[in-house]
């Protein structure tokens, strides 16, 4: 900022300036006093009335003496100047074409832009490491050089032993039929078909439970290309609000050593959907609220509730 | 006032409906048996199709090109004229709800009010019915119908996912029974 060897700064004036914009706030503070303390007592209205606007009026004039010598005091200041030498960077300055490549500006506003997010990102990493969010059991690499054994993770498991896991829930549930399938790699895309209900997608990533869509039973699961559509929503507002609720379910089922139990308690979940049309709100005992039918159940006792009846 | 009602509940207009059927004489018949009749049903929900359904018997759906196909058949099916009705009126969607309320009409002079419930979130009827028995007790009050005879007369009715012949059939029913009420137009709810 302002440098000592800048002979574009009037210093003077700019401690006058200073001074002028105090000068500018009291005034500006006594104005909206006057006004919150109202009219004096005097013994006639019109006396009081007059008083009042007298008083205003001084104030009001304080306010725009002050301003104009700030602004006059303003233009004695001067810009301090851009051409700050910073070492080798400076060198950029030299170029004699300023207004059609504005180099040596752009690099130091480019400069101070980068030095403000990487504060940020510090304290965002800070504040966030607090909370442990992890699904998985994976150890960071923060002492990547003394860790000579592997470590066994539960991200990256074999696609066989992901499969069997898989077949066995599918048998568990009679009325829900799951269907695996690898369109984009390694990572298994499940279609659960619940009774004559819904059809939910649900994306995995090993046997992690990445994303979910759910979508009406009669509504189309393939886009154009006849592959599963993993994005779009239903056109349903009862089943936007189950795939929300199922996203909620798949945050909360979490246990990073064993994933196969997690995939089980889900599913268990959301076969409690299969009566999604059927069963009235525990709370409430309606079977609709705004139109929608009690769409959450409760992650322990699979109960019904709408979701505005849930406590 | 049924209008006003949804509009209170929050329904949204979504612009207009119409269905209308035509009936046909089966003509050639030797035995002597009053003939049957064809009903040639569209609706404005599926532009592009035609229903033809015998009353409480087979129905089919087809393309639109059947109309001109009925008009070929001239010599075994009449087409009587003057019995045409046709119901139409406004669309409201609330939620996952479509209600539609027209005004039945035969040979243009109002007989009645047609109002259509539908829940598209589900296609199984027996699931879902007393959630629609709940919605339409909200703005229909004391005039809420029964389960549709269409569904309790198949074996396994309220299990099997609903076809738009089974909307045709009811709107026949309420046809029929318009039809019937010749001298006081009355009000019709389905």
């Amino acid at each position: 900022m302002a440098d000592v060897m800048n002979v574009g700064v009037n210093l003077e004036a700019f401690s006058q300036a200073i001074n002028a914009i105090q000068a500018l706030r009291s005034s500006v503070t006594r104005v909206f006093d006057s006004l919150k303390d109202g009219m004096k007592n005097k013994e006639t209205l019109e006396g009081r009335e007059k008083v009042f606007i007298t008083e205003f009026q001084d104030n009001l004039q304080s306010v725009n003496r002050d301003l104009n010598e700030l602004e006059r005091l303003s233009t004695l200041v001067g810009r301090p100047s851009e051409s700050h030498p910073l070492h080798n960077s400076g060198l950029l300055s030299l170029d004699p074409v300023q207004d059609k490549t504005p180099l040596y500006s752009q690099l130091l506003q480019a400069y101070k832009w980068s030095n403000k997010l990487q504060y940020h990102a510090g304290l965002a990493s800070s504040l966030l490491n607090q909370q442990s969010l992890k699904r998985s059991a994976n150890q960071m690499g923060t002492s990547a050089k003394r860790r000579p054994k592997v470590q066994p993770s539960t991200l990256v498991l074999p696609t066989q032993y992901v499969d069997d896991v898989i077949s066995r829930i599918g048998r568990m549930f009679p009325d829900m039929s799951i269907e695996l399938f690898r369109p984009n790699g390694t990572s298994a895309v499940l279609l659960v078909t619940l009774g004559k209900v819904l059809k939910a997608i649900v994306v995995m990533r090993s046997l992690f439970i990445d994303r979910t869509i759910v979508r009406g039973f009669h509504e189309n699961i393939y886009s154009e290309d006849g592959k599963l559509d993993i994005w779009s929503k239903s056109n349903y507002q009862a089943f936007q609000k189950v795939t929300d609720h199922a996203t909620t379910a798949l945050l909360h089922y979490q246990l990073p050593q064993m994933p196969d139990v997690v995939v089980r308690s889900f599913m268990t979940w959301l076969r409690s959907y299969i009566k999604l049309f059927q069963n009235p709100c525990q709370r409430c005992g309606k079977y609709l609220q705004e139109g929608l039918p009690p769409t959450w159940r409760d992650f322990r006792t699979l109960e019904a509730f709408h979701d505005t009846c849930r406590q | 006032m049924l209008h006003k009602k949804l509009e209170q509940l929050g329904a949204v207009k979504q612009g207009n409906f119409w269905v209308d059927c035509e009936t046909y004489h089966a003509t050639g018949n030797t035995t002597g048996q009053p003939s049957k009749l064809l009903y040639v049903m569209h609706n404005s929900e599926t532009p592009l199709s035609c229903m033809a359904l015998f009353e409480g018997g087979p129905g089919l759906s087809a393309d639109a090109n059947f109309d001109v196909l009925m008009v070929k058949l001239k010599s075994h099916f009449q087409n009587a004229k003057g019995h045409k009705v046709e119901s139409r009126g406004a669309r409201y969607r609330y939620c996952d709800f479509l209600v539609k309320i027209g005004t039945i009409a035969m040979s243009s002079s109002a007989r009645g009010i047609s109002v259509e419930v539908e829940y598209c979130a589900c296609v199984i009827p027996g699931d879902c019915w007393n959630l629609m028995k709940e919605f339409m007790q909200s703005f229909l009050g004391s005039n809420t119908p029964e389960l549709p005879t269409v569904f309790t007369n198949k074996p396994e009715g309220l299990c099997v996912p609903v076809d738009c012949m089974d909307t045709m059939s009811q709107y026949l029913e309420l046809f029929s029974k318009v039809r019937k009420q010749q001298v006081m137009p009355g009000s019709g709810v389905r």
